[in-house]
């Protein structure tokens, strides 16, 4: 059983629901690709298995985690309290039940996702009231403040358009912006969320991990300006269909996420911290991936062969940019919830663990090694169409979330 | 040894758990106030503002100074100026963190 939170301390069970839930979500949702890998290497994403697939992933998987993580982060990062933590658990158990049953219907019956789809809403929406509040009652807003309150922003929307995507499939209606609507949906979802709030938690965790002094900051400002507008000319170009204007985006994303890993690299020159540990050093590789996958998008962007790529690299984008970053991070904010709550009234009475030792660090290497392996060999499967070539990357991905799974919830036993 | 050297040496049992260094090593001690009748005021800050092990840390100094014998009080005031830098680590924190 979980201790109980005895001072002001993040309640362990509200983070540690979220991270639970994703992780069998995980688990679950590579199932069903390793089950319905012919249909995409034929180039069909859009069937209601991967719409179940895709959905238990980013929401069931990097939305709950980041949630999770959200409600350990946002404290540490914005120096408040969370506004209301019992909230916080009815939220996890209207957003959990609304993701299973969305799921499930998008599976079994896509004409009835509407009601858990709405369920799902709700959940989210109470997640961006605790937030709000939260984020208000900051003394003093800073950058951070701008790329996470944008990526709350950005997820209301990226709801709202799916349950609008919904709603015209059932209706019939606005059937000539159905895949404008759908893009922006993609769009704002993995770059207006996930991408802004990872740059917005790497500016506290990076110089936090890597112990950083005397770096500057003025570039963040600069990666949040070209970042959105990026992003808000994307959207735009997509409801009018401006190629130049998608272009002049793309670009901007480009120039956005470059910022931002120079300025990572910045950072990380300055740190005190000699050694990185191995998760860390995984997240920061991340950040690598992203800007090799943002270039290759804006220079196929002026190819032919874009509509074949776009769907491989979306693929990519989320596993090696958010899914690594989120897991490598993981690795980090797991052990230090588990620690907090088991040894934070041991340490100066007793001889306690170092976090390092919360985990089996002979594990993360290859486990990381081989998600980033088999991500790479799936991505040359959809690329080539080749079904074997996909069923030997999607079973190694799976066995390889598996024990990622497991690795993270054994820190339960130190 | 007085009682401020025990004390300095009682601090060095607690360690920053993330980067395994005391919180003597690390400098986060700016002062060590002790009164005529036990009481002692510990001045520290930690490395970063919203550290998330804020809260360990204050307290494993607190617990560790209490058990010294002449100690009858603690008061752990918490600043952030002077801000942490590097050049308040030891050179035995310096050599930990594999820098120098």
């Amino acid at each position: 059983m979980l201790p109980q939170n005895l001072g002001s301390e993040t309640n362990i069970k509200l983070p540690f629901s979220f991270i639970i839930f994703s992780l069998v979500a995980l688990v679950v949702s590579q199932a069903l690709l390793l089950f319905n890998g012919q249909m995409m290497t034929a180039g069909s994403f859009r069937i209601p298995a991967i719409w179940s697939a895709a959905h238990l992933l980013i929401l069931g998987w990097a939305l709950m985690v980041a949630m999770g993580s959200m409600y350990q982060l946002v404290p540490v990062a914005f120096l408040t309290k969370i506004w209301n933590e019992t909230f916080g658990f009815i939220q996890f158990f209207v957003t959990g039940t609304g993701i299973v049953l969305f799921a499930a219907a998008l599976y079994w019956s896509p004409q009835h996702a509407m009601i858990p789809g709405t369920l799902t809403l709700l959940g989210i929406l109470m997640f961006l009231l605790q937030m709000v509040l939260t984020l208000k009652a900051q003394a003093k807003p800073n950058i951070l403040t701008a790329f996470v309150g944008t990526a709350l922003v950005c997820l209301f929307l990226t709801i709202a358009l799916g349950i609008t995507l919904i709603y015209c499939l059932k209706s019939g209606a606005a059937a000539d912006y159905y895949q404008a609507i759908f893009k922006s949906h993609l769009l704002l979802g993995l770059t207006g969320w996930f991408t802004l709030l990872i740059f917005g938690f790497s500016y506290k965790m990076v110089p936090m991990f890597s112990l950083s002094h005397g770096f500057p900051m003025v570039q963040a400002r600069f990666v949040f300006s070209f970042y959105v507008s990026g992003l808000v000319m994307a959207l735009l170009s997509f409801f009018t269909e401006q190629s130049l204007l998608l272009k002049t985006g793309f670009f901007f994303l480009l120039v956005g996420f470059s910022i931002f890993s120079w300025h990572i690299s910045i950072i990380i020159k300055k740190r005190l911290k000699k050694k990185l540990d191995k998760p860390f050093a995984f997240a920061l590789s991340a950040i690598g991936f992203g800007n090799i996958i943002h270039l290759s998008a804006f220079i196929l962007l002026w190819t032919p062969g874009f509509k074949d790529l776009i769907g491989p690299l979306v693929y990519t984008y989320i596993l090696l940019w958010i899914i690594l970053s989120i897991t490598g991070y993981l690795y980090k904010i797991v052990p230090f919830l588990w620690w907090t709550f088991k040894y934070s009234k041991e340490i100066g009475k007793a001889k306690v663990p170092v976090l390092k030792d919360m985990m089996n660090d002979r594990i993360i290497v290859p486990v990381l090694f081989f998600f980033v392996a088999s991500v790479i060999v799936i991505f040359f499967a959809l690329v080539l169409k080749s079904v074997i070539l996909f069923n030997i990357g999607q079973s190694v991905a799976s066995i390889t979330f598996i024990v990622m799974a497991f690795s993270i919830i054994s820190v339960l036993k130190k | 040894m007085n009682s401020e050297e025990k004390i300095l040496d009682a601090l060095k049992s607690v360690y920053d758990p993330e980067l395994n260094i005391n919180v003597v090593d690390l400098g986060l001690i700016y002062g060590i106030g002790i009164s005529d009748n036990g009481n002692v005021q510990i001045t520290m800050t930690l490395t970063t503002p919203g550290c998330p092990l804020h809260n360990s840390i204050t307290s494993g100094v607190r617990y560790c100074v209490e058990a010294v014998e002449e100690v009858r009080n603690v008061d752990v005031n918490l600043v952030w100026q002077p801000a942490w830098s590097p050049d308040k680590m030891t050179e035995d924190g310096k050599r930990a963190l594999g820098r120098w």
